[in-house]
This record gives C-alpha cells, sequence and structure tokens, in this order.
C-alpha cells in the first residue's frame, strides 16, 4: 500500500511525516535544557505571539525588501551585460574566465570590505546581496548565449535581419532559459546574502530577530524564526524551480 | 580562434580588468583599498606568512572533515530516499526545505549547543554540505535503470548487492554533482562560522586583516579561497571525465 502514487496515499505519508516531525521535535524539546532547545508547542506559541506583535511581519518586510532590491539589481545589470557579451565574442573570450572565478568564489569573504568601504546602511546591504546574486544570472546568460548556434545568426543575416531582429528573435529567446537556471541559483545565494548582510553590516529584518533571540537564549523564538526562514527559502526556491521549469520547457528537451 | 590567440586575448582581458581596478582605486579609494599593484606587493610575504599557512590549513582541514561527514551520512540517506518511496515521502519535507533555508541562519543556534569553538565551524560545513549530496544521490537512486534492477533480482541479488552492487554505482556521477555543489557550500559556510564565532583561519584571517585596514593581505586570503574553489571544482570535473564517462551532463542540480 506504501508503495502506492495514490493521491491520498502521498497525501497521508506527507501528512505523517510533518506530524512525526513536529512529535520528534515536541519530544526532544521536552527532554532538552529549554536553553538549548525548545519543544514544537513552545515555539509555535511564540511564533504566533511574534505575529501577534508584528515583530515577524517587520522583520520579514524588511528582509524581503533587501533581498528584492539586490536580486532586482541584480537582474537588471547581468542580464542585459550578459547578451552584450554574447555578441561580441572577442570581449566574452577575454572575460569568461574572469567570470567563472567569481561565480566560484566564495562572496561572503568580501563582506569585510564591503563593511569597511560602504559602511552599514541599507544600500550597502543591497550591494552584498547583489553581489551574490549578480554572477550566476551572469554566468548563466553568458552560457546560454554561448549555446545559441552560430549558424541561426548566419541564416538571418543571410536574409538580410536587422540586429533588432537577431537580439528579439534569436538571443533573448536563446539565451533566456538558461538565465533562469542562473536566477534560480541567484535566489538561492542571494538569501544567503540576505541573512549574512543583516548579521554582519547591521542587525536587521529576520537577521536581528535570530540574533536577539539568540543572544536571549530565547530558543522558541530562534526555532520559530528559523522555522519561517526554511519556509521563505522553499518558497522562493520554488518560485525559482517554476521559473527554470517553465523556460526549460521552451528551450526544448534535454540540454 | 586559434588557441595562440584565444590564449592572447584571455590574457589581454584580465589584463584591463586589473588596470581598470587598479585606475579605480587610484583615483577614487583612500589608500588602504585593495589594488592590483598592491596585492602583487604584499602577495609573496602574505603567502610565505605564518598566519595564512596556518590559517588555511585549519580552515581546508575543516572544510574536508565535515565534506567527510556530509558525503557518508548524504550518500547513506539520500540511497535509502532514492530507492525507498516511504523514506522519501517522509524525509523530503525535511530535506527539500533544509536545503532551501540559507544554511547561515542557523549558525546562532549552533553557536548555542557548541560554543564558539571550531566544533561550530565544522557542524556549519556538514549542515552546508549534507542537503545537496543527499539530494543528488536520491536522484541518482531514483533514475537506476529499473532494467538493471531486474535483472540483477532474476539472478537472486541480496539486498545489499543491489545496493552495493547497483544502486551505489550508477548514483556515483550524481555524488560527485552532489559534491560539487556541496563544497562551494561547505567554503561558505566555513568563511560565515569563522566571522561569526572568531575561530582561527582563513575567513578570520580576512576579517581580522580588513579591520586592521590591511586589504591587500586581506584580499590575498580572498583569492586563496577562490582558487581553492576553482580547484576542486576542476578536479571533480576531471574524475568525472575520467572515471563515470556514462554521467551525462546536465543533470546535477546546480
Amino acid at each position: 500500500m506504501l508503495r502506492s502514487d495514490a493521491r491520498w496515499v502521498r497525501w497521508a505519508t506527507y501528512a505523517l511525516s510533518a506530524l512525526g516531525g513536529a512529535v520528534l521535535w515536541e519530544l526532544g524539546g521536552r527532554g532538552a535544557s529549554p536553553a538549548i532547545f525548545s519543544p514544537f508547542s513552545a515555539s509555535m506559541e511564540r511564533l504566533v505571539e511574534m505575529l501577534r506583535t508584528g515583530e515577524l511581519g517587520a522583520g520579514l518586510a524588511g528582509s524581503l525588501a533587501l533581498f528584492f532590491a539586490g536580486l532586482g539589481l541584480a537582474l537588471v545589470t547581468a542580464l542585459p551585460f550578459g547578451l552584450l557579451l554574447a555578441r561580441a565574442p572577442l570581449v566574452r573570450a577575454a572575460v569568461s574566465d574572469a567570470i567563472l572565478l567569481l561565480y566560484a568564489m566564495p562572496m561572503v569573504a568580501l563582506i569585510p570590505f564591503i563593511l569597511s568601504l560602504m559602511g552599514v546602511d541599507f544600500g550597502a546591504k543591497v550591494i552584498v546581496v547583489f553581489l551574490f546574486c549578480f554572477f550566476p544570472i551572469l554566468y548563466n546568460t553568458v552560457e546560454g548565449a554561448r549555446s545559441i548556434k552560430p549558424e541561426l545568426i548566419e541564416v538571418a543575416r543571410a536574409f538580410r535581419s536587422s540586429e533588432w531582429a537577431i537580439w528579439r528573435d534569436i538571443m533573448v529567446p536563446g539565451a533566456f532559459p538558461y538565465a533562469m537556471t542562473g536566477v534560480r541559483q541567484a535566489i538561492g545565494r542571494g538569501l544567503v546574502g540576505m541573512v549574512a548582510a543583516e548579521f554582519f553590516l547591521s542587525a536587521s529584518g529576520i537577521g536581528q530577530l535570530i540574533m536577539t533571540s539568540a543572544r536571549n537564549f530565547d530558543t522558541a523564538g530562534l526555532f520559530a524564526t528559523v522555522l519561517i526562514i526554511a519556509l521563505l527559502g522553499s518558497a522562493l526556491m520554488a518560485l525559482g524551480r517554476a521559473l527554470e521549469d517553465r523556460f526549460t520547457l521552451w528551450r526544448g528537451g534535454g540540454r | 580562434m586559434s588557441p595562440a590567440r584565444a590564449v592572447l586575448v584571455k590574457i589581454a582581458g584580465g589584463l584591463s580588468i586589473l588596470a581598470l581596478w587598479e585606475m579605480v582605486a587610484r583615483g577614487f579609494a583612500a589608500a588602504y583599498v585593495a589594488r592590483p599593484s598592491g596585492i602583487l606587493r604584499v602577495l609573496p610575504q602574505t603567502l610565505g606568512s605564518e598566519a595564512v599557512l596556518r590559517g588555511t590549513a585549519i580552515t581546508l582541514w575543516g572544510v574536508t572533515q565535515g565534506l567527510i561527514i556530509a558525503v557518508i551520512l548524504g550518500t547513506a540517506v539520500g540511497l535509502l530516499m532514492g530507492s525507498l518511496k516511504l523514506v522519501e515521502r517522509l524525509l523530503g519535507l525535511y530535506v527539500n526545505g533544509l536545503y532551501a533555508m540559507p544554511m547561515i541562519a542557523i549558525l546562532p543556534l549552533l553557536t548555542i549547543w557548541f560554543g564558539y569553538t571550531s566544533k561550530t565551524r565544522l557542524a556549519t560545513v556538514v549542515f552546508a554540505s549534507f542537503f545537496p549530496i543527499a539530494m543528488n544521490v536520491a536522484d541518482g537512486a531514483r533514475s537506476v535503470p529499473a532494467e538493471y534492477l531486474e535483472v540483477a533480482r532474476s539472478c537472486r541479488a541480496r539486498p545489499h548487492h543491489l545496493w552495493f552492487g547497483v544502486t551505489l554505482p550508477s548514483s556515483l556521477p550524481y555524488l560527485l554533482a552532489g559534491v560539487r555543489l556541496a563544497v562551494g557550500r561547505a567554503l561558505v559556510g566555513a568563511v560565515v562560522a569563522e566571522f561569526f564565532v572568531s575561530v582561527d583561519g582563513l575567513g578570520f584571517y580576512v576579517l581580522f586583516q580588513s579591520r586592521t585596514f590591511h586589504h591587500n593581505q586581506a584580499f590575498v586570503a580572498v583569492l586563496l579561497l577562490g582558487a581553492f574553489a576553482l580547484a576542486i571544482d576542476a578536479l571533480i570535473a576531471w574524475l568525472t571525465g575520467r572515471y563515470l564517462r556514462w554521467h551525462r551532463p546536465g543533470e546535477d542540480r546546480r
């Protein structure tokens, strides 16, 4: 029966899984000292309380504003830049290694520099999120543009297609699905950047909620906030996957 | 483009990026801000300094330990999830949710559990790298061709033969793809943990040097971190190409 794919069996096992997790969490919390672990019931109580006082709502709003400002800035810069590189093969060949290096580099290591150059205000934090998001989008857009068959452009040229038409009909549709893979990666990395900026530049948003509850040994609040971050991460990742899948269909089978 | 010309273009590109950086730093930034000429000047001395050598050894050792633990646990959990539907459904919720969570969010919790010690770094690295490995191995175990399992079963293979003889080898490319993802996350985790709990290591070196306005020295350490990330990436790509030729690229979840 458990191997069945019927819808109710699937949902029943998911429900069982959620319930089992909550029970384990509750038992673990009851067994341990409240200074290091908080049972499910206490965490939920604290969660409701944080929702009611508006702490959580304000924290989430602040964090999301930071996240989307950084991601948006990365989108409007990395996408056009990547496409431009696609039409300039010489420049692309010249900078592609640098892009790969920056794509692979752990960006958190740059946070101390940003801290001492730009301070701790909202703008500096946006730059942190931007740095985490920029290179995945750029790298994947360039990869996508490189995957466009040169014959397509040659044929378009042979039919006296204008530069604008080449962009509209070949470059953008060809590179877009790959760029969406970059956007999905950028969402994941940007979330890390968001929390890192809130931890290390100046405390704000969700990061501040985590820090203060940890400092006050308010483990119930800490678990509640971490749960919210996990949910937020899952929702944003699902958004990224949906975007990617939507355009991978367009890209056609295989890679 | 001929290979020689391609190399020339790359060198020219690299040099012009460095020149641009140098000009911007000279024109607009304070004297302590990192710039190519400054980095080059301090490079030999910094790379040879005891602090960098020790920091590198400590951070890399921490990352390696964490990765070994994560590979063992992640492979076990991934194989279970990929071959038993019940396990997949019971654990999938948690593995997916924790994978999507920015791992540094649990750092304060880890400091409560493990204190301001290097154990926190180890825990962060394990936490950061476990989930991509488990998810990729589960993908791999799920995509074992059913015929392989049928043939093995009809030859009366025992469950452990199926696991270690069929499923695990067939999932190896996915495992490597997972490790590749995990290495990047592990390095980030190690650096963030060092920032947060101030334990010795390459990340702490960056923090300390940049706070004392030695940005050039700090940047050398950043470059080292980038070089490790690239080197491990290249090593895994080479291993995959050399020993796991049946791997179909593009199926890894990057």
